[in-house]
Protein backbone atom coordinates (compact mmCIF):
# COMPACT_ATOMS: atom_id res chain seq x y z
CA UNK A 1 0.00 0.00 0.00
CA UNK A 2 2.63 2.41 0.93
CA UNK A 3 4.80 1.37 -2.28
CA UNK A 4 2.06 1.31 -4.02
CA UNK A 5 1.51 5.24 -2.94
CA UNK A 6 5.24 6.06 -3.12
CA UNK A 7 5.58 4.86 -6.76
CA UNK A 8 2.10 6.74 -8.13
CA UNK A 9 3.31 10.12 -6.29
CA UNK A 10 7.37 9.46 -8.02
CA UNK A 11 5.30 8.84 -11.11
CA UNK A 12 3.31 12.29 -10.46
CA UNK A 13 6.09 13.88 -9.40
CA UNK A 14 8.43 13.04 -12.56
CA UNK A 15 5.44 14.42 -14.65
CA UNK A 16 5.78 17.62 -12.87
CA UNK A 17 9.28 17.40 -13.84
CA UNK A 18 9.13 16.52 -17.28
CA UNK A 19 6.56 19.60 -17.46
CA UNK A 20 8.57 21.85 -16.08
CA UNK A 21 11.55 20.66 -18.74
CA UNK A 22 9.38 20.85 -21.42
CA UNK A 23 8.14 24.68 -20.46
CA UNK A 24 11.89 25.32 -20.18
CA UNK A 25 12.57 23.88 -23.53
CA UNK A 26 9.61 26.05 -25.30
CA UNK A 27 10.19 28.92 -23.03
CA UNK A 28 14.41 28.55 -24.64
CA UNK A 29 13.13 28.87 -28.23
CA UNK A 30 10.61 31.61 -28.32
CA UNK A 31 13.99 33.99 -28.30
CA UNK A 32 16.34 31.80 -29.70
CA UNK A 33 16.32 33.59 -33.13
CA UNK A 34 14.92 31.90 -36.56
CA UNK A 35 11.83 32.22 -35.57
CA UNK A 36 9.12 30.13 -37.89
CA UNK A 37 7.33 33.20 -38.77
CA UNK A 38 5.76 31.02 -41.63
CA UNK A 39 4.68 27.50 -39.55
CA UNK A 40 3.35 30.74 -36.67
CA UNK A 41 1.32 31.89 -39.35
CA UNK A 42 0.05 28.44 -40.69
CA UNK A 43 -1.06 27.46 -37.41
CA UNK A 44 -2.58 31.00 -36.52
CA UNK A 45 -5.09 29.74 -39.68
CA UNK A 46 -5.56 26.61 -38.23
CA UNK A 47 -6.35 26.80 -34.62
CA UNK A 48 -8.23 30.57 -35.37
CA UNK A 49 -9.81 30.48 -38.56
CA UNK A 50 -10.88 26.66 -38.77
CA UNK A 51 -12.62 26.93 -35.59
CA UNK A 52 -14.47 30.54 -36.15
CA UNK A 53 -17.82 28.55 -37.59
CA UNK A 54 -18.25 26.29 -34.37
CA UNK A 55 -17.35 28.75 -32.20
CA UNK A 56 -19.42 31.58 -33.52
CA UNK A 57 -22.12 29.02 -34.05
CA UNK A 58 -21.85 28.26 -29.93
CA UNK A 59 -21.42 31.88 -28.57
CA UNK A 60 -24.14 32.65 -30.62
CA UNK A 61 -26.37 30.14 -28.85
CA UNK A 62 -25.62 30.46 -25.90
CA UNK A 63 -26.80 34.01 -25.27
CA UNK A 64 -30.14 32.78 -27.10
CA UNK A 65 -30.89 30.16 -24.78
CA UNK A 66 -29.54 31.98 -21.66
CA UNK A 67 -31.91 35.24 -22.45
CA UNK A 68 -34.67 32.60 -23.10
CA UNK A 69 -34.57 30.95 -19.68
CA UNK A 70 -33.97 34.03 -17.77
CA UNK A 71 -36.64 36.42 -19.38
CA UNK A 72 -39.34 34.99 -18.12
CA UNK A 73 -38.27 34.83 -14.55
CA UNK A 74 -36.90 38.32 -14.42
CA UNK A 75 -40.27 39.40 -15.75
CA UNK A 76 -42.17 37.86 -12.65
CA UNK A 77 -40.78 40.69 -10.78
CA UNK A 78 -40.86 43.21 -13.45
CA UNK A 79 -37.36 43.29 -13.39
CA UNK A 80 -37.39 42.57 -17.68
CA UNK A 81 -35.16 45.90 -17.97
CA UNK A 82 -32.47 44.04 -16.40
CA UNK A 83 -31.92 41.02 -19.01
CA UNK A 84 -29.26 42.42 -20.91
CA UNK A 85 -27.05 43.91 -18.32
CA UNK A 86 -27.34 40.04 -16.82
CA UNK A 87 -26.46 38.26 -20.43
CA UNK A 88 -23.32 40.64 -20.64
CA UNK A 89 -21.92 40.22 -17.35
CA UNK A 90 -22.25 36.47 -16.71
CA UNK A 91 -21.32 35.61 -20.64
CA UNK A 92 -18.47 38.18 -20.77
CA UNK A 93 -17.09 37.49 -17.05
CA UNK A 94 -17.62 33.43 -16.97
CA UNK A 95 -19.78 31.71 -19.82
CA UNK A 96 -17.94 33.10 -22.54
CA UNK A 97 -14.25 32.48 -21.87
CA UNK A 98 -15.01 28.98 -19.96
CA UNK A 99 -17.38 27.45 -22.61
CA UNK A 100 -15.14 28.72 -25.85
CA UNK A 101 -11.84 27.37 -24.21
CA UNK A 102 -13.30 24.23 -23.35
CA UNK A 103 -14.65 23.75 -26.60
CA UNK A 104 -11.35 24.62 -28.26
CA UNK A 105 -9.69 22.03 -25.93
CA UNK A 106 -11.60 19.74 -27.59
CA UNK A 107 -10.83 20.72 -31.38
CA UNK A 108 -7.62 21.88 -31.01
CA UNK A 109 -5.84 20.10 -28.08
CA UNK A 110 -6.42 16.86 -29.42
CA UNK A 111 -5.73 17.80 -32.83
CA UNK A 112 -2.74 18.90 -31.89
CA UNK A 113 -2.23 15.96 -29.56
CA UNK A 114 -2.51 13.52 -32.54
CA UNK A 115 -1.03 15.37 -34.92
CA UNK A 116 2.73 15.73 -32.89
CA UNK A 117 2.13 12.12 -31.59
CA UNK A 118 1.81 10.80 -35.00
CA UNK A 119 5.37 12.69 -36.17
CA UNK A 120 6.54 11.10 -32.94
CA UNK A 121 5.61 7.85 -34.02
CA UNK A 122 6.65 7.91 -37.78
CA UNK A 123 9.73 8.90 -36.65
CA UNK A 124 9.29 12.72 -37.90
CA UNK A 125 9.99 14.23 -34.83
CA UNK A 126 13.49 12.73 -34.71
CA UNK A 127 14.38 12.72 -38.10
CA UNK A 128 14.00 16.50 -37.59
CA UNK A 129 16.53 16.77 -34.33
CA UNK A 130 19.01 14.20 -36.24
CA UNK A 131 19.09 16.77 -39.25
CA UNK A 132 19.74 19.22 -36.52
CA UNK A 133 16.92 21.20 -37.28
CA UNK A 134 14.92 21.69 -34.22
CA UNK A 135 11.43 20.68 -33.30
CA UNK A 136 10.41 22.44 -30.61
CA UNK A 137 11.11 25.78 -32.36
CA UNK A 138 9.06 24.70 -35.79
CA UNK A 139 6.41 22.87 -33.88
CA UNK A 140 6.09 23.97 -30.61
CA UNK A 141 6.95 27.03 -30.29
CA UNK A 142 5.02 28.15 -32.89
CA UNK A 143 1.56 26.20 -31.61
CA UNK A 144 1.57 27.16 -28.18
CA UNK A 145 2.06 30.73 -29.21
CA UNK A 146 -0.63 30.39 -32.04
CA UNK A 147 -3.13 29.25 -29.54
CA UNK A 148 -2.22 31.59 -26.84
CA UNK A 149 -3.21 34.27 -29.46
CA UNK A 150 -5.79 32.86 -31.09
CA UNK A 151 -8.00 31.47 -27.95
CA UNK A 152 -8.68 34.88 -26.55
CA UNK A 153 -9.91 36.26 -30.46
CA UNK A 154 -12.11 33.77 -30.09
CA UNK A 155 -13.64 34.29 -27.32
CA UNK A 156 -14.04 37.79 -27.92
CA UNK A 157 -15.81 37.04 -31.10
CA UNK A 158 -17.85 34.20 -29.55
CA UNK A 159 -18.77 37.00 -26.59
CA UNK A 160 -19.88 39.45 -29.04
CA UNK A 161 -22.06 37.26 -31.00
CA UNK A 162 -23.27 35.76 -27.38
CA UNK A 163 -24.67 39.36 -26.92
CA UNK A 164 -26.00 39.25 -30.39
CA UNK A 165 -27.68 35.93 -29.82
CA UNK A 166 -29.11 37.53 -26.13
CA UNK A 167 -30.82 40.35 -28.21
CA UNK A 168 -32.49 38.18 -30.85
CA UNK A 169 -33.65 35.75 -27.97
CA UNK A 170 -35.26 39.13 -26.22
CA UNK A 171 -37.13 40.08 -29.63
CA UNK A 172 -38.75 36.65 -29.43
CA UNK A 173 -41.54 37.77 -27.20
CA UNK A 174 -40.52 41.41 -27.03
CA UNK A 175 -39.66 43.92 -29.15
CA UNK A 176 -36.36 45.85 -27.79
CA UNK A 177 -34.19 47.72 -30.48
CA UNK A 178 -30.75 46.77 -30.87
CA UNK A 179 -29.70 50.00 -29.87
CA UNK A 180 -31.18 50.12 -26.44
CA UNK A 181 -30.26 46.15 -25.78
CA UNK A 182 -26.33 47.18 -26.11
CA UNK A 183 -26.24 50.25 -24.16
CA UNK A 184 -27.83 48.28 -21.14
CA UNK A 185 -25.70 45.38 -22.07
CA UNK A 186 -22.33 47.42 -21.57
CA UNK A 187 -23.46 49.89 -19.06
CA UNK A 188 -23.70 47.12 -17.04
CA UNK A 189 -20.59 45.88 -17.16
CA UNK A 190 -17.62 47.20 -15.64
CA UNK A 191 -13.59 47.37 -16.32
CA UNK A 192 -13.37 44.57 -13.49
CA UNK A 193 -15.66 41.98 -15.50
CA UNK A 194 -13.61 42.75 -18.97
CA UNK A 195 -10.10 42.83 -17.76
CA UNK A 196 -9.71 39.95 -15.98
CA UNK A 197 -11.82 37.69 -18.53
CA UNK A 198 -9.71 38.30 -21.27
CA UNK A 199 -6.50 38.29 -19.69
CA UNK A 200 -7.08 34.65 -18.09
CA UNK A 201 -8.38 33.43 -21.71
CA UNK A 202 -5.00 33.99 -22.78
CA UNK A 203 -4.22 31.42 -20.18
CA UNK A 204 -6.85 29.26 -21.44
CA UNK A 205 -4.51 29.54 -24.90
CA UNK A 206 -1.44 28.34 -23.36
CA UNK A 207 -2.44 25.79 -21.55
CA UNK A 208 -4.58 24.07 -24.46
CA UNK A 209 -1.44 24.71 -26.83
CA UNK A 210 1.01 23.36 -23.95
CA UNK A 211 -1.00 20.43 -22.70
CA UNK A 212 -1.71 19.38 -26.63
CA UNK A 213 2.35 19.77 -27.43
CA UNK A 214 3.42 17.46 -24.23
CA UNK A 215 1.23 15.38 -24.97
CA UNK A 216 1.89 14.83 -28.62
CA UNK A 217 5.66 15.19 -28.53
CA UNK A 218 5.69 12.45 -25.70
CA UNK A 219 3.71 9.80 -26.64
CA UNK A 220 5.26 6.55 -26.62
CA UNK A 221 5.87 3.96 -29.15
CA UNK A 222 3.04 2.35 -31.67
CA UNK A 223 0.29 4.06 -33.11
CA UNK A 224 -2.36 3.42 -30.36
CA UNK A 225 -0.39 6.03 -28.39
CA UNK A 226 -1.37 8.15 -30.53
CA UNK A 227 -5.13 8.46 -29.32
CA UNK A 228 -3.96 7.93 -26.46
CA UNK A 229 -2.41 11.52 -26.77
CA UNK A 230 -5.23 13.07 -28.56
CA UNK A 231 -7.91 11.99 -25.40
CA UNK A 232 -5.57 12.82 -22.83
CA UNK A 233 -4.41 15.83 -24.51
CA UNK A 234 -8.08 17.07 -24.12
CA UNK A 235 -9.08 15.45 -20.55
CA UNK A 236 -5.86 17.85 -19.18
CA UNK A 237 -6.26 20.38 -21.01
CA UNK A 238 -9.98 21.04 -19.80
CA UNK A 239 -8.71 20.17 -16.17
CA UNK A 240 -6.14 22.81 -16.64
CA UNK A 241 -8.74 25.11 -17.82
CA UNK A 242 -11.49 24.68 -14.99
CA UNK A 243 -8.77 25.09 -12.81
CA UNK A 244 -6.92 28.32 -13.90
CA UNK A 245 -10.89 29.53 -14.14
CA UNK A 246 -10.90 28.78 -10.31
CA UNK A 247 -7.57 30.79 -9.38
CA UNK A 248 -8.67 33.25 -11.58
CA UNK A 249 -11.48 34.30 -10.30
CA UNK A 250 -9.46 34.48 -6.16
CA UNK A 251 -6.72 36.82 -7.73
CA UNK A 252 -10.11 38.85 -9.30
CA UNK A 253 -11.61 39.47 -5.93
CA UNK A 254 -8.28 39.93 -4.24
CA UNK A 255 -7.72 42.77 -6.68
CA UNK A 256 -10.66 44.49 -7.29
CA UNK A 257 -12.94 44.24 -3.98
CA UNK B 1 31.14 25.36 -52.05
CA UNK B 2 31.01 21.29 -52.43
CA UNK B 3 34.37 21.08 -52.28
CA UNK B 4 34.84 23.14 -48.45
CA UNK B 5 32.63 20.68 -47.40
CA UNK B 6 34.26 17.84 -48.51
CA UNK B 7 37.50 18.97 -47.05
CA UNK B 8 35.86 19.63 -43.82
CA UNK B 9 34.82 16.29 -43.52
CA UNK B 10 38.24 15.42 -44.31
CA UNK B 11 39.91 17.08 -41.45
CA UNK B 12 37.48 15.92 -39.52
CA UNK B 13 38.04 12.35 -40.24
CA UNK B 14 41.29 12.66 -39.88
CA UNK B 15 41.71 13.16 -36.44
CA UNK B 16 41.48 9.72 -35.75
CA UNK B 17 43.27 7.20 -38.59
CA UNK B 18 40.42 6.73 -40.23
CA UNK B 19 37.87 5.48 -37.71
CA UNK B 20 34.71 7.10 -37.99
CA UNK B 21 32.62 5.66 -35.18
CA UNK B 22 34.11 3.62 -32.56
CA UNK B 23 32.00 1.89 -29.94
CA UNK B 24 33.41 0.15 -26.96
CA UNK B 25 30.97 -1.77 -24.12
CA UNK B 26 28.22 -0.05 -24.71
CA UNK B 27 25.25 -0.70 -22.94
CA UNK B 28 21.70 0.39 -22.68
CA UNK B 29 18.66 -0.75 -21.10
CA UNK B 30 14.76 0.22 -20.74
CA UNK B 31 13.62 -0.44 -17.27
CA UNK B 32 14.35 -4.19 -16.93
CA UNK B 33 14.58 -4.57 -20.29
CA UNK B 34 18.21 -5.06 -21.08
CA UNK B 35 18.74 -4.64 -24.62
CA UNK B 36 22.21 -3.97 -25.37
CA UNK B 37 24.81 -5.91 -23.36
CA UNK B 38 27.62 -5.53 -24.78
CA UNK B 39 28.58 -3.92 -28.29
CA UNK B 40 31.84 -3.28 -29.85
CA UNK B 41 32.12 -1.85 -33.06
CA UNK B 42 34.78 0.12 -35.20
CA UNK B 43 33.89 1.62 -38.71
CA UNK B 44 36.66 2.83 -40.86
CA UNK B 45 36.43 5.52 -43.25
CA UNK B 46 34.23 4.93 -46.81
CA UNK B 47 33.62 1.21 -45.46
CA UNK B 48 29.84 -0.34 -45.33
CA UNK B 49 29.23 -1.98 -42.52
CA UNK B 50 25.60 -4.10 -42.86
CA UNK B 51 23.95 -5.08 -39.15
CA UNK B 52 21.92 -8.59 -39.06
CA UNK B 53 20.02 -9.49 -36.62
CA UNK B 54 16.32 -10.88 -35.58
CA UNK B 55 13.72 -8.45 -34.86
CA UNK B 56 13.41 -6.41 -31.53
CA UNK B 57 17.35 -7.65 -30.97
CA UNK B 58 18.38 -3.78 -30.49
CA UNK B 59 19.72 -3.37 -34.37
CA UNK B 60 17.62 0.16 -34.30
CA UNK B 61 18.46 1.16 -30.57
CA UNK B 62 22.53 0.95 -31.49
CA UNK B 63 22.21 3.49 -34.31
CA UNK B 64 20.05 5.50 -32.05
CA UNK B 65 22.59 6.23 -29.90
CA UNK B 66 25.05 6.84 -32.40
CA UNK B 67 22.62 9.59 -33.60
CA UNK B 68 22.22 11.09 -30.23
CA UNK B 69 18.43 10.29 -30.02
CA UNK B 70 18.86 7.66 -27.00
CA UNK B 71 21.56 7.99 -24.53
CA UNK B 72 23.63 4.95 -23.54
CA UNK B 73 23.83 3.88 -19.93
CA UNK B 74 27.67 2.51 -20.23
CA UNK B 75 30.44 2.33 -22.61
CA UNK B 76 32.36 4.36 -25.13
CA UNK B 77 31.05 6.07 -28.10
CA UNK B 78 33.17 7.85 -30.42
CA UNK B 79 32.10 9.79 -33.31
CA UNK B 80 34.32 11.38 -35.83
CA UNK B 81 36.86 11.17 -32.31
CA UNK B 82 34.20 12.95 -30.44
CA UNK B 83 32.48 10.88 -27.57
CA UNK B 84 28.81 11.28 -28.19
CA UNK B 85 27.81 11.68 -24.59
CA UNK B 86 30.50 14.59 -23.74
CA UNK B 87 29.01 17.08 -26.40
CA UNK B 88 27.45 19.90 -25.52
CA UNK B 89 24.09 20.96 -27.45
CA UNK B 90 25.95 23.04 -30.43
CA UNK B 91 28.72 20.00 -30.65
CA UNK B 92 26.04 18.04 -30.91
CA UNK B 93 24.06 19.84 -33.78
CA UNK B 94 27.95 19.90 -35.01
CA UNK B 95 28.00 16.41 -35.43
CA UNK B 96 24.69 15.62 -36.20
CA UNK B 97 25.20 17.79 -39.73
CA UNK B 98 27.74 14.99 -40.74
CA UNK B 99 25.25 12.87 -39.75
CA UNK B 100 22.59 11.28 -42.41
CA UNK B 101 19.83 8.75 -41.05
CA UNK B 102 17.34 7.30 -42.98
CA UNK B 103 14.27 6.02 -40.98
CA UNK B 104 12.90 2.96 -41.50
CA UNK B 105 9.40 4.63 -42.39
CA UNK B 106 11.21 7.03 -44.67
CA UNK B 107 9.81 9.92 -41.78
CA UNK B 108 8.93 12.65 -44.52
CA UNK B 109 7.33 15.18 -42.68
CA UNK B 110 3.86 14.58 -44.21
CA UNK B 111 2.51 18.27 -43.88
CA UNK B 112 5.15 19.47 -46.34
CA UNK B 113 5.46 18.50 -50.35
CA UNK B 114 8.75 16.61 -51.37
CA UNK B 115 10.45 20.14 -52.42
CA UNK B 116 9.74 21.61 -48.41
CA UNK B 117 11.24 18.08 -47.10
CA UNK B 118 14.20 18.89 -49.02
CA UNK B 119 14.98 22.07 -48.16
CA UNK B 120 14.05 21.75 -44.84
CA UNK B 121 17.19 21.35 -43.80
CA UNK B 122 18.58 23.52 -46.08
CA UNK B 123 17.51 26.74 -44.41
CA UNK B 124 17.02 25.71 -40.89
CA UNK B 125 20.34 24.55 -40.84
CA UNK B 126 22.20 25.74 -43.20
CA UNK B 127 20.65 29.18 -43.34
CA UNK B 128 20.17 28.93 -46.81
CA UNK B 129 18.20 31.79 -47.98
CA UNK B 130 19.14 32.08 -51.79
CA UNK B 131 16.02 30.62 -53.11
CA UNK B 132 17.80 29.67 -56.51
CA UNK B 133 20.66 27.79 -54.71
CA UNK B 134 18.38 26.01 -52.66
CA UNK B 135 16.33 24.98 -55.90
CA UNK B 136 19.28 23.20 -57.59
CA UNK B 137 20.39 21.47 -54.60
CA UNK B 138 17.02 20.00 -54.57
CA UNK B 139 16.97 19.24 -58.29
CA UNK B 140 20.54 18.01 -57.87
CA UNK B 141 19.92 15.38 -55.64
CA UNK B 142 16.00 14.40 -56.42
CA UNK B 143 18.11 13.77 -59.87
CA UNK B 144 20.46 11.55 -58.01
CA UNK B 145 18.02 9.20 -56.26
CA UNK B 146 15.89 9.66 -59.68
CA UNK B 147 12.68 11.52 -58.20
CA UNK B 148 12.67 14.85 -59.93
CA UNK B 149 8.49 14.16 -61.23
CA UNK B 150 7.63 14.22 -57.64
CA UNK B 151 9.01 17.34 -56.43
CA UNK B 152 5.23 18.57 -55.82
CA UNK B 153 3.95 15.80 -54.55
CA UNK B 154 2.94 15.30 -50.78
CA UNK B 155 4.88 12.11 -49.09
CA UNK B 156 1.17 10.33 -48.86
CA UNK B 157 1.08 10.64 -52.86
CA UNK B 158 4.11 8.50 -52.92
CA UNK B 159 5.05 5.02 -53.22
CA UNK B 160 6.91 2.83 -50.53
CA UNK B 161 9.96 2.66 -52.73
CA UNK B 162 9.65 6.87 -53.36
CA UNK B 163 9.16 7.56 -49.88
CA UNK B 164 12.49 5.59 -48.78
CA UNK B 165 14.27 7.66 -52.10
CA UNK B 166 13.12 11.11 -51.12
CA UNK B 167 14.23 10.17 -47.44
CA UNK B 168 17.16 9.55 -48.59
CA UNK B 169 17.52 12.39 -50.56
CA UNK B 170 16.79 14.44 -47.85
CA UNK B 171 19.76 13.26 -45.76
CA UNK B 172 21.67 13.63 -48.93
CA UNK B 173 21.30 17.02 -49.33
CA UNK B 174 23.53 17.42 -46.33
CA UNK B 175 26.25 16.06 -47.71
CA UNK B 176 26.82 13.68 -44.38
CA UNK B 177 29.63 11.94 -43.91
CA UNK B 178 28.42 8.97 -42.30
CA UNK B 179 25.36 7.40 -43.35
CA UNK B 180 23.09 5.04 -41.06
CA UNK B 181 20.34 3.07 -43.23
CA UNK B 182 17.59 1.60 -40.55
CA UNK B 183 16.36 -1.35 -42.64
CA UNK B 184 16.16 0.79 -46.39
CA UNK B 185 14.73 -2.28 -48.49
CA UNK B 186 12.04 -3.57 -45.44
CA UNK B 187 8.60 -3.62 -47.32
CA UNK B 188 9.69 -3.26 -50.73
CA UNK B 189 9.26 -5.46 -53.23
CA UNK B 190 12.12 -7.21 -54.50
CA UNK B 191 12.80 -5.35 -57.65
CA UNK B 192 13.04 -2.10 -56.10
CA UNK B 193 14.88 -3.34 -52.88
CA UNK B 194 17.42 -4.19 -55.52
CA UNK B 195 16.95 -0.40 -56.96
CA UNK B 196 17.81 1.05 -53.69
CA UNK B 197 20.96 -1.29 -52.59
CA UNK B 198 22.36 -0.27 -55.38
CA UNK B 199 21.60 3.58 -55.37
CA UNK B 200 22.68 2.90 -51.85
CA UNK B 201 26.23 1.97 -53.26
CA UNK B 202 26.41 4.75 -56.20
CA UNK B 203 25.66 7.31 -53.41
CA UNK B 204 28.10 6.09 -51.89
CA UNK B 205 30.91 6.40 -53.93
CA UNK B 206 29.35 9.41 -54.94
CA UNK B 207 29.59 11.35 -52.23
CA UNK B 208 32.20 9.25 -50.26
CA UNK B 209 30.55 8.07 -47.45
CA UNK B 210 30.92 5.54 -44.42
CA UNK B 211 27.79 3.78 -43.92
CA UNK B 212 26.44 1.32 -41.03
CA UNK B 213 23.16 -0.38 -42.96
CA UNK B 214 20.92 -2.31 -41.08
CA UNK B 215 18.42 -5.25 -43.03
CA UNK B 216 17.13 -8.68 -42.89
CA UNK B 217 17.54 -8.39 -46.82
CA UNK B 218 20.23 -10.89 -47.87
CA UNK B 219 20.32 -9.95 -51.24
CA UNK B 220 20.71 -6.04 -50.16
CA UNK B 221 23.32 -7.07 -47.44
CA UNK B 222 25.31 -9.18 -50.98
CA UNK B 223 24.87 -5.57 -53.03
CA UNK B 224 26.29 -2.98 -50.09
CA UNK B 225 28.31 -4.85 -47.32
CA UNK B 226 32.42 -4.84 -47.21
CA UNK B 227 31.64 -6.41 -43.81
CA UNK B 228 28.70 -7.41 -41.96
CA UNK B 229 28.26 -8.20 -38.22
CA UNK B 230 25.53 -10.31 -36.35
CA UNK B 231 23.67 -9.25 -33.75
CA UNK B 232 22.20 -11.42 -31.33
CA UNK B 233 21.41 -11.46 -27.73
CA UNK B 234 22.29 -7.61 -27.14
CA UNK B 235 25.85 -8.51 -28.55
CA UNK B 236 27.63 -8.98 -32.06
CA UNK B 237 28.55 -12.63 -32.53
CA UNK B 238 30.40 -12.29 -35.22
CA UNK B 239 31.52 -10.28 -37.92
CA UNK B 240 33.32 -10.85 -41.33
CA UNK B 241 32.84 -10.45 -45.28
CA UNK B 242 29.35 -11.88 -46.52
CA UNK B 243 30.95 -15.34 -47.99
CA UNK B 244 33.07 -15.82 -44.91
CA UNK B 245 29.78 -15.98 -42.71
CA UNK B 246 27.92 -17.83 -45.43
CA UNK B 247 30.04 -20.34 -44.87
CA UNK B 248 29.80 -20.28 -41.21
CA UNK B 249 29.28 -23.50 -39.33
CA UNK B 250 27.47 -21.65 -36.52
CA UNK B 251 24.12 -22.26 -37.75
CA UNK B 252 22.60 -19.01 -35.72
CA UNK B 253 24.57 -17.26 -38.09
CA UNK B 254 23.98 -19.47 -40.94
CA UNK B 255 20.22 -19.22 -40.91
CA UNK B 256 20.36 -15.78 -42.14
CA UNK B 257 21.80 -17.34 -45.36
CA UNK B 258 19.11 -19.72 -46.60
N1 LIG C 1 12.51 4.23 -26.81
C1 LIG C 1 12.34 3.01 -26.29
N2 LIG C 1 11.77 2.84 -25.09
C2 LIG C 1 11.60 1.62 -24.55
N3 LIG C 1 11.96 0.48 -25.15
C3 LIG C 1 12.52 0.56 -26.36
C4 LIG C 1 12.75 1.83 -27.00
N4 LIG C 1 13.33 1.60 -28.21
C5 LIG C 1 13.46 0.26 -28.31
N5 LIG C 1 12.99 -0.37 -27.21
C6 LIG C 1 13.01 -1.82 -26.99
O1 LIG C 1 14.30 -2.26 -27.35
C7 LIG C 1 14.22 -3.51 -28.01
C8 LIG C 1 14.96 -3.44 -29.32
O2 LIG C 1 14.28 -2.60 -30.21
P1 LIG C 1 14.83 -2.25 -31.66
O3 LIG C 1 16.20 -1.68 -31.56
O4 LIG C 1 13.80 -1.40 -32.32
O5 LIG C 1 14.90 -3.65 -32.38
P2 LIG C 1 15.37 -3.98 -33.86
O6 LIG C 1 16.60 -4.81 -33.71
O7 LIG C 1 14.27 -4.76 -34.49
O8 LIG C 1 15.62 -2.69 -34.56
C9 LIG C 1 12.77 -3.86 -28.14
O9 LIG C 1 12.45 -4.78 -27.13
C10 LIG C 1 12.06 -2.55 -27.89
O10 LIG C 1 10.84 -2.76 -27.26
MG1 LIG D 1 14.48 -1.68 -36.00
Amino acid sequence: MASALTSTFNRYMELVGDQVVFTGRFAKNIFRGGFEWGEFVRQCFIVGYLSVGLVGITGFIIGFVLTLQTQPTLKEFGAESYVPGMVSISIIREIGPVIIALICAGKIASSIGAELGSMKVTEQIDAMEVSAANPVQYLVVTRILACTIMVPLLTIMADALAMAGGWVGVNVQDNVSATLFFRKSFAALEFSDVVPSVVKTFFFGYAIGFVGCYKGYHSSRGTESVGRAANSAVVSASLWIILIDAVAVQITNLIYY
Amino acid sequence: MDDTLVQEKNTATATDEEVVIRIEHLKKSFGDNEVLKDINLELHKGENIVVLGRSGQGKSVTIQCIAGLLEPDEGKLEVLGKEVRELSSEELKEMRMKLGFLFQSGALYDSMTVRENLAFPLTRVLKMTDEAEIEKRVTDVLASVGLEDAIDKLPSDLSGGMRKRVGLARTLIMRPAIMLYDEPTTGLDPITSREISELIIQLQEKYETSSIIITHDMNCARIVADRIVVMNDGKYIATGTYDELANSPDELINNFFK
